[in-house]
């Protein structure tokens, strides 16, 4: 009984709003987590926490943006309004690759 | 598994030097050409005569740069020669260790010490690096300055003292900025040293005229004609403290040639004035230097 | 002999007394903006096939770089452009640079220019301006 209480409590539950804005962070000229599915209408926060200044952009049919240069410590937050594949690079390092799915 | 400490120290040493990433290496020979200096005449980093604020060899202020040098001046009526040892350390201090043979020839037969008479020394020298950098602070009238010393120690201690010199061992003191004025292509040297050498200690130290120490000025100013080719020209001050030989200004006119960051060739016209009964002592000077 | 000495000391500095005109800038010793990017392309190039620093550039933006270059060594140079790049502090700083890195650039860029025919004079000029740089990108 008490081990399928603590299932249950472990389990995601459905229906229960997930946050509004999940984090990423840009550390050693990469994107960590490197791969994200989030909600149409979600945010992404990302997190300046390396030495090196980055931005943000994507390119695709249904949904585009390209960001200002953040210092380290900067913060930047993209809507996610379009459904589907995205990836998101950093200008300034091109090996830099973040894929979101959005449901 | 256990690594004994040593081995690891070892194997990371290896490691570093087996490395392609050369910059991170200890021994980088990271310096840009020529900014070493070539070997002076006491052996330590400078030019010919005179020594610089630079810190010999080609490693940065992350490594370690060494070399060995030789240098050759037959004058008219004497020879000397000078050999040695110098090892920069961080970019920040040198110790160098050189041998010097002095040949007095006929000379030797006319003083009564017999015919190719020859004093030698050991010169033990040591430069801390206190202030600038020669080549990068071409933003400030900054030179890089240093302070040294040189012990000199001669093994005819008899002789010395028979030509009126007091010791056989003496310790030269000097402080000496460099400045390279790279939009202008010239590299400029002046050295204080305070010193009692006779002959750069070659007759002692010290005499019966005069047995005080005394500041010396040494200069050197070179035009860069290539990243390979110096040439300038250089004065030597020296106390006169002997009343049996007087002893002037030493001056030479150099060019030196960098064939890469392992070897340079420095060639000289040189003018050490007189020495004891023979005045006009003028010649060559060449100097070869190995190292990394 | 002293006399000697006092004559070839003006002289070395009436060599190293800069052999153009009032009118020449270093941007134009240097052949304008086409020289200029010339220079900036060839450096990369060895830059990118030097093996003491080609992995410094392995996470770079390659054309990024090369027209960030010659913008900043027009300005250097005196020439009509401006660098819209960031600080050399800022840029530099996540590198870790070392002095032998930054010499490795210096003499990647003289190859360059020696293989642009640029007088060594006229490259010193340039490099005396580059070089206080050290102070900013050299942190390690």
């Amino acid at each position: 009984m008490k081990k399928l209480a603590l299932l249950l409590l472990l389990a995601p539950l459905p229906g229960f709003a997930a946050d509004e804005a999940h984090t990423i962070v840009q550390k050693g000229r990469a994107f960590h987590p490197g791969e994200v599915t989030i909600n149409r209408g979600e945010s992404l926060t990302f997190t300046n926490n390396d030495e090196f200044i980055h931005q943000i952009y994507s390119k695709s049919d249904g949904f585009n943006f390209d960001s200002d240069e953040k210092n380290p410590g900067e913060n930047i937050t993209e809507t996610f309004t379009a459904s589907g594949t995205f990836e998101v690079h950093c200008h300034i390092h091109p090996k830099m690759k973040l894929v979101v799915h959005v449901k | 598994m256990r690594l004994p400490f040593r081995a690891l120290a070892l194997y990371l040493g290896l490691a570093a030097l087996a490395s392609p990433a050369l910059a991170d290496a200890l021994f980088d020979s990271g310096k840009l050409l020529a900014t070493g200096g070539v070997s002076q005449v006491e052996g330590a980093g400078g030019g010919g005569l005179a020594s610089w604020a630079m810190i010999t060899g080609y490693g940065t202020r992350n490594g370690i740069g060494a070399n060995l040098h030789y240098t050759a001046v037959p004058l008219p009526d004497y020879n000397l020669q000078t050999a040695g040892l110098a090892v920069g350390l961080y970019d920040r201090l040198e110790l160098s260790y050189a041998w010097q043979g002095f040949d007095t020839q006929e000379v030797g037969g006319a003083l009564g010490l017999g015919r190719g008479f020859v004093f030698h020394q050991n010169i033990f020298g040591a430069k801390l690096k206190i202030l600038g950098d020669a080549v990068y602070d071409q933003d400030s009238p900054m030179p890089q300055i240093a302070v040294g010393l040189q012990h000199k120690e001669n093994d005819r201690a008899a002789v010395i003292h028979a030509v009126g010199g007091r010791n056989s061992t003496g310790t030269d003191f000097y402080m000496a900025a460099s400045k390279l004025f790279l939009a202008e292509s010239l590299l400029v040297n002046a050295t204080l040293r305070a010193t009692k050498a006779n002959q750069f200690g070659l007759l002692g130290f010290g005499g019966n005229k005069h047995n005080d120490y005394t500041v010396q000025f040494e200069g050197s100013a070179a035009y860069l004609f290539s990243r390979q080719l110096a040439a300038g020209v250089e004065l030597r001050t020296r106390p006169s403290n002997l009343s049996v030989a007087h002893e002037g200004e030493a001056w030479d006119l150099f060019a030196a040639y960098f064939f890469n960051k392992n070897l340079s060739l420095t060639a000289a016209y040189a003018d050490l004035g007189n020495i004891v009964i023979k005045n006009g002592q003028h010649g060559a000077y060449l100097s070869l230097q190995a190292g990394f | 002999m002293k006399r000697l000495v006092v004559v070839t000391l003006p002289l070395l500095l009436a060599i190293a007394a800069p052999a153009s005109s009032a009118e020449d800038t270093l941007y134009q010793d240097m052949g304008g903006q086409p020289g200029i990017d010339r220079i900036a392309d060839m450096s990369v190039d060895n830059y990118l096939a030097d093996p003491r620093i080609k992995d410094i550039f392995s996470e770079s933006n390659m054309e990024r770089i090369r027209a960030e270059l010659k913008d900043q060594f027009c300005v250097i140079a005196d020439g009509p452009c401006r660098y819209t790049g960031h600080d050399m502090v800022a840029t530099h700083k996540g590198l870790h640079l070392t002095n032998a890195n930054f010499n490795a650039l210096v003499e990647d860029l003289q190859a360059a220019m020696d293989s642009c025919n640029i007088p060594f004079a006229t490259q010193n000029r340039f490099l005396a301006r580059l070089a206080p740089m050290q102070h900013q990108v050299v942190t390690r």
